[in-house]
């Protein structure tokens, strides 16, 4: 188990076009939440993510951009929380592959300290026997 | 997206409490063989183990006068679903990604 997601993601679209729908405001919502993103380094933006009645209270995502390099590179953080509970950070690499684009995708910095407010909680104990015992325990309750 | 379960978090933020779920993920074991494990005392050890019956993490079975501890995973589902809560949201979004530049591109 890891604190990082990690995605290879594969689209037959052109870098210019994926870099597109990851930078352009009213394209971002479309697949992500309403936002107010503008792609330059420094700038703080949120998603907004709508509540769900009697299942989720909804989210205000904090985030700046860290970094932004036309089309390859798109870095910007993802803060949760009123006391920065979760602080992470969202990358997204593009390159060419063939006729399309390969998407590097990753999700970093999942703190047990900062989910936790202080709990130190590491990740360790998921590997092996434990893990195993989960999952023996998801596939009884699914 | 993220569910909190202080009690089941507070009780596996101890090193020690990890290990002692970790033993008892093999199967039932008396609180000697879970103290074997450890340079602290068996009270030590216990006090740990009624943390972590507290917060549902273990059961315990009374046999005569012995007492073996038993993990109870299912109390740990908050814990494995936190970060794979995230791991879904992205693989939703991601195909929404990809659905949306099928659409631009029929266009």
């Amino acid at each position: 188990m890891t604190n990082t997601i990690t995605r290879e993601l594969k689209f037959p679209q052109s870098p210019e076009k994926v870099w597109r729908a990851l930078t352009d405001s009213a394209t971002l919502a479309e697949w992500m939440y309403p936002n107010d993103f503008e792609p330059r380094v420094g700038h703080h933006f949120t998603f907004n993510v709508p509540a769900k009645p009697g299942k989720f209270d909804g989210l205000i995502v904090r985030c700046e951009v860290l970094k932004c390099v036309r089309p390859s590179e798109l870095v910007f953080s993802w803060v949760v929380g009123e006391v920065n509970e979760l602080n992470t950070r969202v990358s997204y690499r593009l390159e060419p592959d063939a006729e399309g684009t390969r998407v590097l995708f990753e999700h970093s910095g999942f703190e047990q300290k900062q989910a936790f407010k202080g709990a130190e909680y590491g990740w360790k104990m998921m590997h092996g026997k434990l893990a195993h015992a989960l999952e023996r325990a998801a596939q009884r309750m699914s | 997206m993220i569910q909190s379960e202080p009690g089941v978090f507070g009780a596996i933020s101890h090193p020690a409490r990890r290990r002692i779920l970790d033993l008892i993920a093999d199967g039932d074991r008396h609180v000697n063989a879970i103290a074997a494990n450890f340079d602290m005392s068996r009270p030590a050890v216990s006090q740990h183990l009624r943390v972590l019956l507290d917060a549902g993490l273990v059961t315990e079975q009374r046999h005569g006068r012995e007492r073996r501890y038993r993990l109870a995973p299912e109390r740990l589902g908050p814990v494995r679903d936190w970060l794979s809560h995230y791991e879904r949201f992205w693989d939703d979004h991601f195909e929404r990604l990809k659905r949306h530049l099928e659409k631009r591109d029929e266009r």
